[in-house]
């Protein structure tokens, strides 16, 4: 289950970590590359526990100019196994 | 320090729960899923109080010192740079002034003195910090805004500030993106200078809280008032709403979950759909059972205490503990980074007590909880021997 739907704009940049982060519970950062963003995946991992936030945003502020992924399946949201 | 008065108790202070910021202060970079017992803080005296934010701890000395210590990555330590402590340090910057409250949010950090000013330093990309922009800073520094008003307390939470300055004001100031700053109807994306709270004219407010994109406020009469980001999926509150119809001591906030200790000792819950049940569904039916079915305000009472006396609550981000009269802590929630100090990394959705390597015998050391948002202290304060 998805902890959270945090849109795009409520993401900080994170120079250093080369990722968007938002806030997880556990005291670390929720994390998702440009490159995740462009391949069309809205899930943000934290790397410190299981949980995981569901990432609103249009695909297309973060696809390439001239190419546009329309082909590339949208992730739904995918039961995660946990322990 | 040992024994200088004659066999007077020594105050005992534990940590557990996710550590890789160095926030247990145990000088290590691990969780810890039981109570640790720290030395680390011995040096410095009695502690009075803890104010334990995202990953990293303010406490608090009766002579009005302050302490930091865990994350500092973005200044919320005070100690003039941007950089993790593993151990306690005394925040240099006020050691001119007697701090009287503290507050952790999650990356940023507020300071009362007794003269009611206030100071702030950690994360201000949200205007969090209230000087007027979006900077960061790594020392404490006088928030100007407040220079004719006395401060008496500052609640931090997630990415927003609550001011309560003495006349029963309260301000606010960061990110009212979901209403927690209850100053307008509309969305705030940041304010970086303080502004008056709506709907709380008229009202005696005797403390403030904040966490996650929640606000609230306790009245001198008992009640509660809620604001910011809506409780279970409700919709969003821009100005403080009343939680009826009940009367309380205390109120303690989560990221997802408000608990409310009843002036009659009893404790419920707003909010805290699917605490105890974050990373596993099995124990949905479970939480049903501990819980009655809400009333209209979606408030729920706890069973499973019933006949206990509550003498304190505390809500870190996903988990919940409270103090119980005979001298027992005991925990409930998201338990992965052991943050419950039951020995495991198990969820748990009704209380269950920690056990320590002693008891804590209430005549002697009465127990104090505080909660970061995935970890846990308990201090063990000495009781007065004349009451």
């Amino acid at each position: 289950m998805s902890y959270d739907d945090v849109e795009i704009e409520d993401m900080e940049w994170n120079e250093e970590l080369q990722a968007y982060t938002y806030p997880c519970p556990c005291g670390d950062l929720f994390q998702i590359t440009k490159e995740d963003l462009r391949l069309g995946e809205e899930i943000a991992r934290c790397p410190s526990c299981s949980l995981y936030i569901t990432v609103i945003y249009n695909m297309e502020d973060f696809s390439d100019s001239g190419r546009k992924n329309t082909t590339i399946e949208p992730s739904k949201q995918q039961p995660v196994a946990v322990a | 320090m040992e024994g200088n008065k004659e066999e007077e108790q020594q105050q005992e202070i534990w940590s557990w729960g996710a550590g890789t910021d160095g926030q247990l202060g145990t000088g290590k970079l691990q969780d810890e899923h039981t109570p640790q017992l720290l030395h680390s803080l011995s040096s410095f005296g009695p502690i009075s109080f803890l104010s334990c934010g995202g990953a990293h701890v303010i406490a608090l000395t009766p002579g009005g010192r302050v302490l930091s210590w865990g994350r500092g990555a973005s200044g919320q330590l005070g100690h003039g740079e941007m950089v993790n402590g593993l151990q306690p340090k005394v925040v240099q910057a006020l050691e001119g002034f007697a701090i009287t409250h503290v507050s952790a949010g999650w990356n940023h950090s507020g300071f009362v003195s007794e003269t009611g000013c206030l100071f702030t330093c950690g994360d201000g990309s949200f205007g969090q910090l209230g000087h007027g922009d979006c900077d960061s800073r790594c020392s404490p520094e006088k928030v100007a805004y407040f220079d004719s008003y006395k401060v008496e307390q500052i609640a931090c939470g997630m990415r927003h500030s609550l001011v309560l300055v003495k006349g029963g004001q309260v301000y606010g100031f960061g990110s009212g993106k979901r209403g927690q700053l209850g100053i307008s109807v509309d969305r705030v994306r940041s304010l970086s200078l303080p502004q008056a709270t709506i709907g709380l004219d008229n009202i005696k407010i005797m403390s403030v809280y904040a966490n996650g994109d929640h606000s609230a406020a306790l009245c001198a009469a008992g009640e509660v008032h809620v604001w910011g980001r809506g409780f279970s999926g409700s919709n969003d509150v821009y100005i403080p709403q009343l939680v009826t119809p009940h009367y309380f001591r205390q109120a303690a906030l989560g990221w997802n979950h408000i608990l409310l200790l009843a002036a009659d000792g009893e404790v419920f819950m707003l909010g805290g759909y699917g605490h105890g049940i974050l990373n596993g569904a099995q124990m949905a039916a479970q939480m049903e059972q501990m819980c009655e079915k809400p009333d209209e305000g979606g408030l729920q009472k706890f069973h499973g205490l019933t006949g206990k006396k509550i003498l304190q609550i505390a809500a870190g981000a996903e988990h919940s503990a409270l103090i119980i009269d005979d001298g027992s802590v005991m925990t409930w929630g998201w338990g992965e980074h052991g943050q419950l100090g039951l020995g495991d990394t198990t969820n748990q959705t009704g209380p269950h007590a920690v056990c320590f390597n002693r008891t804590f015998n209430p005549q002697h050391l009465v127990p104090r909880v505080f909660c970061g948002s995935g970890f846990t202290y308990v201090v063990g304060m000495p009781a007065d021997s004349k009451t």
